[in-house]
Parts: C-alpha cells; structure tokens; sequence
C-alpha cells in the first residue's frame, strides 16, 4: 500500500523546529516512511527532497543530526549536494560524512575527496577515514600525499591506506619516512596491506612486505611490540610461502 | 654452536641447503620453503617464534609427506625436549596418522619423560584399537609414565578399550595401583558397559580398588548397581571408606535420572540386610530419605529395645530435609538423656535453615526461632545463628541482629549477618538495615575476616571466598 505522504506535513513541521530535548514522538512518522522507502522510488525520492530542504535550512544541529541518519538510510546521489555543503561545518561535518559513507554512489566519494581538500585538522582525518571506510581506490594519491606532514594526519592515512591496501598503498607506505606514533601505525597499516593482498592472492607483493618489516625488526627486538611485529611478520611470511 | 650444527644436519638430511625465510628457490615448491622456515623457526629456540612454526605443523604443509618428515627427520634432530614435546603436540594436532610410528618410537623408546608422556599422548590423539594394548602395557611402568598412559587411555577412540580393562581389572596379579588406575580410566570414559566389573572391584580385598569403584559407582551408577553398592559398603573397613561408601550411595540415591528407583533399591536391600548389616545402613537410607524410610525409622524409635530405639534416633537425625521437624522437635523435648538430646537437636539445627526444604522462608525462620529456644548450650545456640543465615532474608537479618549484643554469641551473629550482607541483592535492597547491622558488626567483632568483610559490604564491594 502506498505511503500517505499528507501524513506527514505535521511531523516535517515539528522537525524543522526540533531541538534536544523537545518531544520526539514525531519521529515515529517519518522512521516509518523512511522503512517504507525501500522499494518506493517515488516515496524515496519525495523524503530526499524533505530532507535536502532542511539540511539546506537554517534548521537546528539536531535536525540535520537525525536527518543524516535517515540519509544514510535511504540516501541517493540526489541528496549529495546537501550533504557535501555540511562536510567543511565542524558541528555538522561528521554526521554528513556518516551518510555520506554509506550512500551507495559515486557522487558521494567525489563529494568526500573534494572535500578533503578544503578542510584541516580533525575534519581531515574524518574525510580520510569515511573515503577508507568506502574503499575509494580513487583517493589513494591524496591519502598517499598526507603521510609526510602532521603526525596525527599521517597515521591516520596510513590507517587509511592500510585498510584501501591496493599495491599503491603499499608502495607509498613503504616510501614514508616516519617516526614515534605514526611509524607504529605505519608498520601496521602495512601487515594490514600484505594481509589484503595476500588473501588477493597477491602473494609476491605480500611476501615483499613481510620481508621488508622482518629485516626491518632484525632477530633482536627490543620492545613487546617490536616482538608482536616480528611475530605477525614471520606468520606472514610463511603464509605467503605456502 | 651446537644448534648451528643441528640445523646444518638437519638440511643436509632435507636435502636442500640453508637458506633464509626469504630466499626461496625458483621453481620449488612453495611447501618446501615452509617447511625449511618451520624447521628453522623450530631449531632457533626464540619462544617467540616457536608458536607460529608450530602454527604451520598444525594447520600448513599439507600432505602424508610432510607429516613424515617432521616426524622422522624433523623431530628426532631436535635437542631440546621442550621443542620436541611442543612439536609432538602439534603434530597430535595435525592429526595425520602418518606420525604415529614416530610418535610410538618416542612412547616406548624416549628416555626423556617429557618426550615420553607428550608421544604418549600423540599416540592417544592419532592411534585407535592397535595402540590400545600398547597403552595399556605402559601403565605397569614408573609414575610419570602411568599418568600419561591414563590420560591416553582416557582419552583414544576405541571400542576395545572397556573390555580390555575389564578384563586387566579383573587380574588380581596386577598390582592396587594399576587396577585403581584402570577404575579411573573406565569411570572417566563413562564405559558403562563396565558397571558390573565395577561393582565386583567394590568388594575387591584391597581396599584403595574398592574405593575407587564405588566413587566411580557413585558417578556412573544406577539402581540396578545399588545392591552391589550396598555390599561395597557393608565391606568397607575403616569409617572414612564406609563415609565415602555412603557419600556414593546417596549420590546415585539423589542424583541419578532414575534416583527413585535408586532408592527403592537400597530400601529392599536393607529389609533384606540381616541386623549387623541393618545398622550400617540404616544411616545411609535416612541420609536418602522418603516416606518409606521414615515409617521404618519411626518403627525403630518406639521399639522397647535400646538399641533398636538409638539406631532410629541416629537416622532422624540425619534425616535430609525438614518434614521430620515435628518429630525432632518433639524427641528433643521429651529425650530421656542429655547425648540423645544433643544429637538430635544438632539434626535440627542442621535442618532448620535447608535451602531444598519444603518450608518457606517465614517457616524456616520460625523454626530457627523454636530450635533456638531449645539450645541450652551457647555453642548450639552459636552454630544456629550461623545456620541461620542460608535463610535469605531481611527479617533472618532482624532475627540475628540483637544476639551481638550477647557477648558469647556475638561472633556467630557477626558471622551470619556478613554472610547475609554478602548477598548482593538483599543488601542492596535493605540497605539501610544494613548499613547499622555492618556498622554494629564492626564495633564488636574482633575477627579480622568478618571485620574486612563488613567494611567491604559498606562500601559495596564484593569478597571473594576463599577455596577450601
């Protein structure tokens, strides 16, 4: 049966004044509308519309808040603009990535690597985790580029790089020259590369890393973590071997 | 410099030459190289790196070859018998059978007891019926040997195991210690096609294999082994055997699925027991309890002969549960001396608080309250209060509370009220109570145990008991 979307009128007007705090039980309207969306291209294409008016409104944080999550849900490339315009808004910035992440178009990777070009600091890291998170092979040279400044930049795009683990990756992180904390997550990023391409069956590649991290180790490691490495290194190895 | 050699031996013997994890040979296959890195990772003695060799042994290196040539090549070129026995477990692991000549090669011929007993257990892991006599063979041997030649006969799948013991149970030129063994095997195999041999051992002349058949009865019996259970207690010797007897007895009585019939079965043995063989049961039946055993008890106690009369006063008072209260309460209150009085007022002092009883909380409390009334001892009226505290309660709280204002019983009541308090939900739920009871508690007891307890309850943490 079609949704009645007159029903909803009301509880579109209550949200476009929400705040935290104020009664929700409108909310239970539009979760069901959002369910009945599945499968409802019309009814799908209707709330995008809702939506994309009050992200683009002078709406509350808790408005935008909840409407991401129902993006996130139910989103297309249709609601990417809207989105996007949140990414650079420190407040509004990650719940915009969230429903970004989980949009299945290629608008929204765009709209991510874009943006990770006009922001800083932790709304960065936010925009190299979401584009990891997606698994954009695309975004691999911007990431790669991020591993030689700011220590708290470059491991995340190690982590980044560790989880897209395509042999671009691969090769940037063996390049970077890194020290303290990032050359932790560096190594890390690494073995989750040689993990990757091993269970791609990639094993040369695979077998180069391991290599590389076990020579790097040396027999004598100094640390607890030194020997956790060397272990998971010699464990690739000889699943590489195999 | 000897590892050095060990591992030079060992790539000769491989036929390859030594070479690094990373250096394969083009052409080779992949396996090989494994299986030289396993070895080195093996013979380099770092603690670290032994687990992910051992790894590949368990799960890698596919194939009977490779099984072989840790087995017979590998493992035999291995000098420490830490690394030896590590790499018997993998290959027990591995699960392939093709290291099982190796492994009884190690089992009978090692003069190194870790290797022996980890080979033994390869054995158990890997062998079946071929390996049973074998096994069974080496539980005439030294100490260390015997326990791991159980254990595997434990734990190896085979059908000859059973009779094969039973028929070594049944040789009484085999030592106590082998046939105690071999009762251990067959009990913790669950062979229940063992129970009659078993219940022959409960009579056996010596006695450790008669008490380890009737503890392994006790866990695997059932009615039909009642009767020959009944006969290991009438030949148990000491009074700790004929405790332990009766402990099994009762286990099988209340404890196994078809435990009524388990009972009848030890009642039609006493009626038909002759009277020696009567009063040494007859506590053991009162301990299982029923309606039937309480009209004999009944009958007992109003004989005219002494005897008969204490031995039905004894069995009142080990009675399981509280529907003998009335009786007990009675006999207490017209008991014709002082030793009668006590026994049977410590039954009721066991009984009042039981957890299984068929009284509700108030009931228990009541009766605590009327037992407690009859203690003319301090220490009768101490261990009550202590009783006292398995009933779950804020009043058994209200109950206990007054008593540590009375110096001789202040200890106990300090005992019962932590004990209460350690019940999180009660505490929690009265905590008010609580709070005052810990607070009087700690002002008067002089236990450094019960003090640290109601400090802890106060402050809401929790205490550990200890293991007896």
């Amino acid at each position: 049966m079609a949704f009645d979307l007159n029903t909803l009128d009301g509880p579109f007007a209550a949200l476009a004044g929400f705040d935290w705090g104020a009664n929700a039980d409108f909310f239970k309207s539009i979760d069901a509308a959002v369910v009945a969306a599945h499968g409802d291209a019309s009814l799908r294409s209707a709330l995008e519309k809702q939506f994309g008016t009050l992200l683009a409104g002078s709406t509350s944080r808790a408005t935008k808040e909840y409407v991401c999550r129902k993006l996130a849900m139910i989103g297309t490339a249709v609601s990417v603009p809207a989105l996007a315009a949140l990414l650079t808004d420190a407040d509004s910035s990650h719940m915009a990535r969230f429903a970004l992440e989980r949009i299945d178009a290629p608008e929204a990777a765009a709209a991510l690597r874009k943006a990770l070009g006009m922001v800083e600091g932790s709304l960065k890291i936010g925009m190299i985790s979401s584009l990891a998170s997606r698994g954009d092979l695309q975004s691999v040279a911007a990431i790669s580029n991020l591993l030689g400044g700011d220590a708290a930049l470059a491991a995340a795009a190690a982590a980044a790089l560790g989880t897209l683990a395509t042999p671009e990756a691969a090769a940037a992180l063996a390049a970077a020259k890194p020290a303290g904390d990032v050359a932790a997550a560096v190594i890390d990023a690494r073995l989750a590369c040689a993990e990757a391409l091993l269970a791609k069956g990639d094993r040369k590649s695979a077998k180069a890393i391991y290599s590389s991290i076990s020579t790097a180790i040396g027999d004598a490691p100094k640390t607890h973590r030194e020997r956790a490495v060397r272990v998971a290194a010699k464990r690739g190895l000889l699943a590489a071997a195999e | 410099m000897r590892r050095v050699l060990a591992v030079v031996c060992l790539v000769i013997v491989l036929g390859s030459s030594p070479r690094s994890l990373l250096a394969a040979q083009a052409g080779e296959p992949p396996s090989r190289d494994v299986l030289d890195s396993v070895v080195e990772l093996i013979l380099s003695g770092d603690a670290d790196l032994l687990p992910v060799a051992l790894e590949k042994v368990r799960g890698g290196l596919k194939g009977e070859d490779f099984t072989r040539e840790l087995a017979e090549v590998v493992l035999p070129g291995l000098e420490r018998s830490q690394e030896k026995a590590a790499l018997l477990a993998a290959l027990a692991d591995r699960g392939d059978k093709a290291a099982l000549p190796a492994m009884i090669a190690l089992a009978k011929g090692s003069a190194d007891a870790l290797v022996r007993a980890a080979a033994i257990d390869g054995v158990a892991a890997l062998g079946g019926s071929d390996e049973v006599p074998f096994l069974e063979s080496l539980l005439s041997a030294e100490a260390g040997t015997v326990d791991a030649a159980r254990g595997a006969l434990v734990a190896i799948r085979s059908d000859i195991v059973s009779p094969r013991l039973v028929i070594a149970l049944g040789d009484k030129a085999r030592s106590g210690p082998q046939r105690v063994a071999i009762v251990g095997i067959l009990s913790e195999r669950r062979e229940t096609a063992a129970l009659p041999a078993l219940v022959d051992a409960a009579v056996d002349a010596d006695a450790d294999v008669r008490a380890a058949a009737m503890k392994a009865l006790g866990a695997m019996g059932g009615p039909e082994q009642i009767p020959g259970m009944v006969a290991g207690l009438l030949a148990a010797r000491t009074d700790a055997e004929r405790s332990d007897a009766d402990r099994a007895i009762v286990q099988v009585c209340k404890e196994h699925r078809s435990k009524d019939l388990a009972a009848a079965a030890l009642l039609d043995r006493f009626m038909a027991a002759d009277p020696a063989a009567r009063e040494v049961l007859l506590p053991t039946l009162a301990r299982v309890g029923g309606p039937a055993v309480l009209e004999i008890v009944d009958g007992l106690i109003a004989s005219p002969d002494a005897a008969d009369r204490k031995l039905g006063l004894v069995a009142l008072a080990r009675w399981p549960d509280a529907t003998v209260k009335d009786r007990l309460l009675h006999l207490v209150a017209t008991a014709s001396t002082e030793e009668e009085r006590e026994m049977l007022l410590g039954g009721l002092i066991r009984i009042a608080p039981l957890p299984n009883n068929s009284l509700d909380p108030a009931g228990k409390l009541a009766l605590v309250e009327q037992t407690m009334a009859l203690c003319r001892r301090d220490q009768d009226r101490g261990k009550l209060l202590e009783r006292a505290s398995a009933i779950r309660t804020v009043e058994t709280l209200r109950y206990v509370l007054p008593y540590v204002d009375q110096p001789a019983l202040a200890e106990s009541a300090c005992q019962s009220i932590v004990e209460l308090a350690h019940q999180r939900k009660l505490r929690d739920g009265n905590k008010d109570e609580f709070m005052v009871a810990l607070d009087k508690v700690l002002a008067t007891t002089t236990n450094e145990e019960i003090a640290d307890r109601a400090q802890r309850y106060k402050l809401g943490k929790t205490w550990e008991r200890k293991k007896p």
